[in-house]
């Protein structure tokens, strides 16, 4: 019997500092480091994953991309092709949600019909969770898209947000 | 040395790693020995495709396609990082590129990797740096205390004030700011800018009362070398020196009116050209305007176009004067006691009841800025751990020309008391003389005597 792996590009978006970088060692690496590295240009991780209604195999390629300060064709060219974007806010920052650093109708003018996921990341440095999780609904609901809370730190949601990706893409919703 | 030898020897010496693929996408030559680490892990250089050598292809079918056919000539990836065997961060710039086979004839992708490894080491160095103190930044600015600490007080009106910067500091909208003189226009307008995502970029005040109506243009709008005579290079205007952050015009109620229709011009279009140039500059400026005038009663005067008026006046906010703010008055003087304890007398320590008393009994027409002086004339002459009442200097700025305001102090007045005072005052630099009285309070002299009887006053006693 012959498997379909569908191959797809997705780009982690979100401000300086939100946790791309460590959302994607942890779910590839399985690895979380306190210390802060900023990223420069784009880091590609590959994982493979299944859609966990359809079974359908994923083989995914990440790019982890720097913040964006200035969105110029060399930028572009990273959003080409992407089938999916995470983004990524830093719950313990209002900063990280202000729409123009994260660059999300670049994004989607680029690649339209490509899914969205929001992540509210650095769970782990919050009290309380009630408030942080309706702003981030209602940030991610102004696209119509899915989010939820994770912590690179703790692992906390960090599967579940690439399988909310994996289900997102149109092979995984046409069966 | 044959061409093959020489063009290996160029690659490796200049840091260059090349794949070419044929019509198929399939590897038919490579040379990677100069940026080793740049192939994936585990897999082999030869009997690749195009799509295992490089995965930042994957979702770009369409432009491989399109290089295939020639309709694209290059495209270009900049800066993908690659992890080394030695755990550390390699950069390198990728261009895809039509290729033409003489032997078949058939066309294909060449893809040239040129390490950028140093130049990026040094750009991620100066960029961690600032991030990092970004980050700091935008932490602070995001914890529930911030805000308290920025704009202290309880009263009811700082409170409001604190609700409208949270409720705009997210926004792109002009912002008004209103009130007295001292009532912390500027630390508000700081404060926008520091909670809003435009924080990173410059925060430009310019106090348009300071400079000469004659430089205000060239000071704003920059010129061009050879503008006016001693334009001797090109020169960035402070709204240039804004760009992608707030810009900040206090006292923006004394800008000539020869130059509001150039700022309304800006305002409208986003865009303007400096002194001498024809070209057009377009910049991304959020603007806080402030003015301890009534600009409606400007507009009414013509002293201020109406058209900015209204095209600045998009959200305001007026700032409360210190009167207003009841025991506040105590909580600002204990925090510049704080901020001035090191600085000028280690000794003082806080305020005796006295001096609380005092400080709350005055009406404060310099506002914050007045309680701050107040305040360090006070810790320099105190001679205990606590201010005195007798360490307050309180005065009364001179009256302007025409100047007839009267400011109820919070504490509120005792008209009747005062009216004493002064009847007694007139009559004592009078000598007594009723009708000389009468006329310094500007009174007629039967009001004067009516008034006199009511407190049971004898001028005679001041004779």
């Amino acid at each position: 019997m012959n498997i379909s792996v569908y191959s797809k590009k997705i780009c982690m978006l979100g401000t300086f500092g939100a946790g791309k970088t460590s959302l994607v060692r942890r779910f590839v690496h399985g690895i979380f480091e306190e210390k802060y590295l900023s990223t420069i240009g784009v880091h590609l991780s590959h994982k493979a994953l299944s859609d966990s209604v359809t079974g359908i195999q994923f083989n995914l390629i990440i790019w982890d991309l720097a913040h964006i300060e200035k969105f110029t064709a060399a930028t572009r060219n990273y959003f080409r092709g992407a089938a999916a974007a995470i983004i990524v806010l830093d719950l313990t920052r209002e900063s990280s949600f202000a729409e123009k650093q994260i660059r999300i109708k670049e994004f989607i003018e680029s690649n339209p019909g490509a899914a969205l996921v929001f992540a509210g990341n650095k769970t782990d440095l919050l009290d309380s969770h009630e408030q942080v999780e309706s702003e981030l609904h209602a940030f991610a609901a102004r696209w119509q898209a899915p989010a939820v809370l994770t912590s690179a730190k703790t692992g906390e949601n960090v599967e579940s947000l690439f399988e909310l990706v994996v289900a997102a893409m149109p092979e995984a919703k046409k069966r | 040395m044959n061409t093959k030898n020489i063009l290996s020897t160029v690659i490796r010496e200049t840091s260059v790693a090349y794949a070419l693929f044929d019509h198929r996408l399939q590897l038919t030559s490579s040379d990677f020995t100069s940026l080793p680490w740049f192939l994936p892990e585990g897999c082999p250089a030869e009997a690749s495709d195009i799509w295992t050598l490089f995965p930042e292809l994957v979702g770009s079918e369409p432009l491989v396609d399109s290089l295939l056919a020639k309709r694209k000539k290059r495209f270009v990836l900049e800066k993908i990082n690659k992890l080394g065997p030695d755990d550390r961060l390699y950069y390198a710039d990728l261009q895809f590129m039509a290729y033409s086979f003489q032997q078949p004839a058939s066309r294909g992708v060449l893809v040239l990797i040129f390490d950028r490894t140093s130049q990026v080491a040094a750009e991620q160095q100066l960029q961690q740096q600032y991030y990092e103190l970004q980050l700091l930044r935008s932490r602070l600015a995001s914890q529930p205390g911030f805000l308290s600490n920025a704009i202290l007080g309880a009263s009811p009106a700082v409170q409001e004030v604190r609700a409208f910067i949270e409720r705009i500091a997210n926004h792109n909208t002009t912002v008004l700011l209103q009130g007295e003189t001292g009532t912390g226009k500027s630390l508000v307008a700081r404060v926008i800018h520091n909670i809003s995502p435009r924080s990173a970029k410059p925060f430009v005040e310019i106090n348009c009362a300071a400079i000469p109506d004659t430089l205000m243009e060239s000071e704003l709008f920059g010129y061009k070398k050879g503008a006016f005579t001693n334009a001797q290079s090109d020169k960035k205007g402070l709204i240039e020196e804004a760009n992608g952050g707030t810009l900040f015009l206090d006292e923006i109620g004394e800008m000539p009116l020869s130059l509001q229709a150039k700022l309304l011009t800006f305002l409208e279009q986003k865009a303007f050209r400096s002194l001498g140039s024809t070209d057009e500059k377009r910049v991304d400026v959020r603007l806080i305007a402030a003015t301890n005038r009534d600009l409606g009663r400007a507009v009414a005067h013509n002293d201020f176009r109406q058209d900015l008026f209204y095209r600045i006046n998009v959200v305001s906010c007026t700032l409360p004067p210190l009167r207003e703010m009841g025991d506040d008055v105590l909580l600002l003087a204990e925090h510049f006691i704080e901020l001035l304890h090191f600085e000028v007398n280690e000794k003082v320590t806080g305020l005796s009841p006295s001096a609380r008393a005092k400080l709350l009994s005055w009406h404060w027409p310099g506002n914050v800025r007045e309680l701050r002086n107040v305040i360090e004339r006070a810790m320099i002459f105190a001679r205990r751990d606590k201010i005195e009442a007798s360490d307050l200097l309180l005065s009364l700025p001179p009256a302007p020309a025409g100047g007839d305001d009267f400011i109820l102090p919070a504490t509120g007045f005792s008209l009747e008391e005062h009216e004493r005072k002064l009847l007694e005052q007139a009559l004592k630099h009078c000598r007594g003389v009723q009708s000389a009285a009468a006329a310094r309070l500007g009174l007629s002299l039967d009001t004067f005597r009516y008034r006199i009887k009511k407190y049971d006053l004898n001028p005679r006693d001041y004779s």
